[in-house]
C-alpha cells in the first residue's frame, strides 16, 4: 500500500505487453492463413514458421509478467 | 524406421533405465508413508472450492508445494507427475518395441497395436524434424527432440486428468468453519510443467547439448582434443567472423559490424533458456489457473463452463510441446549449419 503507483504501473506494463503480443500473434496468424491460401502446397513450411514466430511474439508477455513489480 | 533405432540398448542405457524405475518406485512409496504422519488426505471436488478461493482471492500458487523430502532433496507434487509420466512412457515404449528387439524377422513384420502407434509417432517425428534439420543433423539429434516432444506432450495432457490438483492435503485455516477442508492447499498432483524448475531443467539440458552439438558440428570433422578446440574456434567464427567477400575499407567496416552483431547474438542466445522455460511454464500454469477460475465463475455452472477451455488446453499442450521442439531444433540448426551446405540445402528444396 506504500506505493500504489508502482502497482498500477506494473499492471499497465503487463497489459501493454499482452496487447503487443496479441497483436503480433494475430498478424502472424492472418499472414499464415493468407500464405497458405495463396500456396496450399507450402502449408507445412508456413505452419512451422508461423508457430515459431508466434511463440517468439508470445514470449514477450512472459518476460513482462516475470519482470513486473 | 532407420536402422539406428533397431539396435539393442547398451548395458549403460539399461542400467540408467533400471535406476529411473527404482527412483520412481521410491516416489510411489513415499507419499503413502507420509499419510500416516501428516494430516489426513482429503478428497474434494474442484467445484466445491469456490467459496474458499473467493475468500482468498488467489488461484494456483506460483511454486509447486513441497510434499516431502528424500534426504536433502525436496520433492514437490509436480515431480511426482513427472515421474509417473516418465515411467508410463518408458514402460509403454519397452512394451511397444519388444517384438522389434526380439528378433530380426519380427522387425520386418507389419506392426499392429502399441508397436504400430509407437512407430507412427517416432517415424512422423523423424520425418518432421528431418525436414527442419536436414538428413545429417537429424540423425545425431533426433533422440533429444523426440524425447522432449513426447515427454512434454504427455506431461501436459496428464495434467488435465481429473484428480490432478483436487486430491491432496488441506490445512484447516479456520477450525470453526464447516468448510475447513474445501481448499486443497497441498495437492498430491500438479501439472508437471507448472513448475518452473522442470521447464528450466529441460531448457538448460538443451543448452548444454546445444553447446556440445555446436562445437562438434563446427569442428569440420576433426577428432579428439584438436577437434574440440577447432570446434570452439569454429563456433566463435560462426558468431563473430564476417561473412561474404569484401575488400578494402568495406572489409574492415564489416568486421566491426559482424562483431557487434555477434555480441547481440550472444545476448539472444543467453536469453533462450530463460524464454524457453518461461514460455512452457507460463502456458501450462496459466492454463491450470484458467480452468480453476472458469470452474468458479458461475458456481452452479462449474461443470459446463470449463469444457471449451479443456479443449483449448488440449490444444495448448500439443502446441507448446511442438513449440519447444521446433524452437530447440531451429536453434540447433542455426548454429550447426554451414554457409555452403545451407546453399546446397536451399537448392535441393526448390
Amino acid at each position: 500500500m506504500d506505493i500504489p503507483i508502482a502497482e498500477i504501473l506494473s499492471n499497465l506494463h503487463v497489459g501493454l505487453a499482452g496487447l503487443g503480443s496479441a497483436i503480433g500473434v494475430g498478424l502472424i496468424g492472418s499472414k499464415a492463413a493468407e500464405a497458405t491460401g495463396r500456396n496450399p502446397g507450402a502449408a507445412g513450411a508456413v505452419r512451422n514458421v508461423a508457430i515459431i514466430f508466434a511463440a517468439l511474439a508470445e514470449g514477450i508477455i512472459f518476460f513482462a509478467i516475470y519482470l513486473a513489480k | 524406421m532407420p536402422a539406428a533405432f533397431q539396435r539393442r540398448p547398451s548395458s549403460a542405457i539399461r542400467a540408467a533405465r533400471l535406476l529411473a524405475l527404482i527412483t520412481a518406485f521410491l516416489a510411489f512409496l513415499a507419499p503413502s508413508a507420509l499419510c500416516e504422519h501428516g494430516p489426513a488426505p482429503v478428497v474434494t471436488e474442484k467445484t466445491a472450492g469456490h467459496d474458499a478461493h473467493a475468500a482468498h482471492g488467489k488461484g494456483l500458487p506460483n511454486d509447486a508445494p513441497v510434499l516431502f523430502h528424500i534426504g536433502p532433496l525436496p520433492v514437490n507434487n509436480s515431480m511426482i507427475i513427472t515421474w509417473i509420466v516418465a515411467i508410463g512412457i518408458i514402460v509403454f515404449a519397452q512394451r511397444a518395441t519388444r517384438r522389434i528387439r526380439s528378433s530380426r524377422e519380427a522387425a520386418n513384420e507389419v506392426p499392429s497395436g502399441a508397436q504400430n502407434f509407437w512407430e507412427f509417432l517416432v517415424e512422423s517425428l523423424y520425418n518432421f524434424l528431418g525436414e527442419i534439420l536436414g538428413p545429417k543433423l537429424v540423425k545425431k539429434t533426433f533422440w533429444f527432440f523426440a524425447t522432449i516432444f513426447i515427454f512434454i506432450l504427455f506431461t501436459n495432457w496428464f495434467g488435465l486428468l481429473p484428480g490432478v490438483g483436487t486430491i491432496g492435503w488441506s490445512v484447516p485455516e479456520d477450525p470453526g468453519s464447516p468448510h475447513i477442508f474445501n481448499h486443497v492447499t497441498r495437492p498430491l498432483f500438479r501439472g508437471g510443467n507448472a513448475d518452473l524448475n522442470m521447464t528450466a531443467a529441460m531448457a538448460l539440458t538443451f543448452f548444454g547439448w546445444w553447446t556440445w552439438w555446436a562445437i562438434r558440428e563446427n569442428s569440420h570433422g576433426k577428432k579428439g582434443i584438436g577437434g574440440f578446440f577447432a570446434g570452439i574456434v569454429g563456433v566463435l567464427k560462426h558468431l563473430f567472423a564476417p561473412k561474404g567477400k569484401e575488400s578494402g575499407f568495406m572489409k574492415y567496416f564489416l568486421i566491426l559490424v559482424f562483431a557487434a552483431v555477434g555480441l547481440i547474438e550472444v545476448v539472444s542466445i543467453l536469453f533462450r533458456p530463460v524464454s524457453l522455460s518461461f514460455r512452457l511454464y507460463g502456458n501450462v500454469f496459466a492454463g491450470e489457473n484458467i480452468l480453476e477460475s472458469m470452474m468458479q465463475l458461475v458456481p452452479w455452472l462449474g461443470w459446463l463452463i470449463p469444457v471449451p477451455f479443456y479443449f483449448l488446453e488440449l490444444l495448448v499442450g500439443l502446441v507448446q510441446a511442438l513449440v519447444f521442439t521446433l524452437l530447440t531444433s531451429v536453434f540447433t540448426l542455426l548454429i550447426c549449419e554451414h554457409e555452403e551446405e545451407h546453399q546446397e540445402g536451399v537448392a535441393a528444396h526448390h
